[in-house]
């Protein structure tokens, strides 16, 4: 790992300057801006169950399923299909460095996204004009959001970093992490729904089920509750896919 | 970077590879090795397992079995030691496209582990030596021609100052002002640095390269310098000789200094004949014949040994029977 910040100072440059990030993140703008916005406009109608922030994070999954794998599918697939990556692994950098590398630079491009996020419920509170009105933009939620969009952020990229490994086509490592994503989310989402705790015969499943609501996780975040099991699961998560990849890169011949 | 460790018997060691592609064998049973300092061509025909062989020592690729060294460090167990003795430039070159070339320079000395206060000075030093300095420095690699992107290739396997150099195909697709500027490069490099160089282009191998290794269908079929291999694989000299004589005086004058030599008459032009007389490699009247024809009266209006280039050692090498490659 001794190349480790070369890599990541490289990576980080790359992204900054790589056109695709800033379409990416104009897309992710743009949908996160109608999110909220109609969040605020619901709040404005009608008494909600949540506040505009909360109701917008519920919405997470929207940004994770249409940006980040715009984010994640060139970093091995186009250096794969370029055969730079065969190139930079002549050099005494370890394929371990070369994926933690590119994992870290894209998992800190997609917390900076979310972080230029953070700015719309000020906007909001200034344009209404109710600036320190904590209902349309409660830190709590604010914080607590963005710490779960980061731990959750770990087993997501690197999800996408590994289906990256997997192809040399940009377009379909893209697929791979949008159907691995929806299959996570979804999964969380469905266990939820599921009334486990009433079907006898799926009862070994109750205490797994527990671990993966992802949904859950977030609610958890956003009303401040920090609990250790997500952060397990997402940082075993995390080493799992990146285990794999660096695996998967060590054996591309 | 240059330090005091001692010299290796082979900075490049090659020691029964062998590489499988399920049931295709691209190389089998190859043994060779490149000395420090010595400049070493890797010639075979397309297909013959050069590439993968090459893999193999740059340790971007597993072999089947066998061992790979490089100044002495195993490619498989010490993959990272290797690789710092080394530079490999791979087939194609492949470069990023969006860096510029002293950034991806730069990046490269960084990753190769060029001292922190040396790397402007390296990347300096071999943009210079590449010829890159003053026209591409600052161009996007992706708008560079494919001569300056194998300089730019070339630069990069130079930067950390290896030990080794493993360069495939550097030459590919350049004009032959660049093949002659990439020549002179390699050429500098003797005595600095072992070089193992593969190539189509057999006379650009002859007149940089040392020692030669041939294989074919993944096998070697021949090793050793020029001269040498001329003489193990090419058993006649042959000598082109113009003179109005007839194939009878020819033939006994030729036969008088040589009894085992071959004559044969290839055309004839204003009363003027051409012959080939080909003799065996070791004979002494090698030295003699242009004396004895005269001395037998043959008018003469030219003799001359026919030179055996790289070129006919390759054919000769890769035409070789496989019972004949298995002879000890």
């Amino acid at each position: 790992m001794r190349h480790f910040r070369t890599l990541l100072a490289h990576e980080l440059r790359a992204a900054a300057l790589a056109g695709g990030t800033w379409v990416s993140a104009a897309l992710f703008l743009a949908l996160m801006g109608a999110v909220h916005w109609f969040a605020v406009l619901d709040g404005a109608e009608a008494p909600q169950p949540a506040t505009p922030l909360e109701a917008t994070f519920q919405l997470f999954w929207i940004p994770l399923l249409c940006v980040l794998p715009l984010l994640t599918m060139r970093s091995f697939a186009e250096e794969r299909r370029q055969g730079t990556l065969a190139a930079l692994l002549t050099t005494p950098a370890s394929p371990a460095a070369v994926v933690w590398a590119k994992f870290t630079a894209v998992w800190l491009t997609w917390l900076a996204f979310w972080v230029a996020f953070a700015g719309f419920p000020a906007l909001v509170a200034q344009r209404l004009g109710t600036a320190g009105d904590f209902r349309l933009g409660d830190p709590v939620v604010l914080g607590g959001g963005l710490a779960f969009i980061a731990v959750s952020g770990l087993l997501h990229v690197a999800l996408g970093v590994f289906c990256s490994c997997l192809t040399r086509s940009s377009a379909l490592a893209a697929l791979l992490t949008f159907v691995g994503l929806l299959a996570f989310t979804a999964a969380g989402g469905a266990l939820e729904k599921l009334p486990i705790e009433s079907w006898e015969w799926l009862g070994w499943l109750r205490e797994p089920a527990a671990h993966l609501r992802t949904f859950s996780h977030m609610e958890d975040f956003t009303r401040g509750i920090l609990d250790a099991r997500p952060f397990v699961l997402y940082a075993s998560g995390m080493l799992l896919c990146l285990g794999l990849a660096v695996l998967t890169v060590e054996g591309q011949e | 970077m240059a330090d005091a460790s001692p010299l290796p018997e082979a900075a490049v060691a090659a020691e029964r590879l062998t590489k499988r592609y399920g049931s295709l064998t691209a190389v089998e049973d190859l043994t060779f090795s490149v000395a420090p300092g010595e400049i070493v061509g890797f010639l075979g025909p397309n297909g013959a397992g050069k590439s993968s062989t090459m893999r193999i020592l740059a340790g971007t690729m597993a072999g089947t079995s066998g061992r790979a060294a490089i100044w002495g460090v195993s490619v498989a167990l010490e993959p990272a030691e290797a690789k710092r003795h080394m530079a490999y430039m791979p087939e194609n070159n492949p470069l990023p496209e969006d860096l510029k070339v002293e950034e991806y320079l730069t990046l490269r000395a960084r990753l190769k582990d060029v001292p922190a206060d040396r790397v402007a000075a390296r990347v300096a030093k071999v943009m210079e030596d590449c010829d890159l300095a003053r026209r591409a420095a600052r161009q996007l690699i992706g708008q560079l021609s494919k001569g300056f992107r194998q300089r730019v290739g070339i630069a990069d396997a130079l930067l950390a100052e290896p030990k080794v150099v493993i360069l495939d195909e550097p030459t590919i697709g350049l004009d032959p002002h660049q093949i002659v500027g990439i020549r002179d490069l390699i050429r500098s490099l003797r005595g600095k640095m072992a070089v193992l160089i593969s190539s189509h282009i057999l006379h650009e191998v002859e007149q940089v390269c040392d020692k030669v290794v041939i294989i074919n269908r993944g096998r070697l079929v021949a090793q050793g310098r020029p001269a040498d291999l001329r003489r193990e694989l090419i058993p006649t000299a042959n000598f082109s000789v113009v003179t109005r004589a007839t194939l009878a005086d020819v033939t006994r004058a030729t036969l008088a200094a040589e009894p085992a030599a071959l004559i044969e008459a290839l055309g004839e032009t204003e009363g003027w004949t051409r012959y080939r007389l080909a003799l065996p490699a070791a004979s002494p009247a090698r030295e003699t014949l242009a004396t004895a024809l005269i001395a037998a009266g043959l008018p003469l209006r030219e003799i001359a040994e026919e030179r055996i280039g790289l070129e006919d050692i390759f054919i000769a090498a890769t035409r070789r029977s496989p019972a004949e490659l298995r002879r000890p």
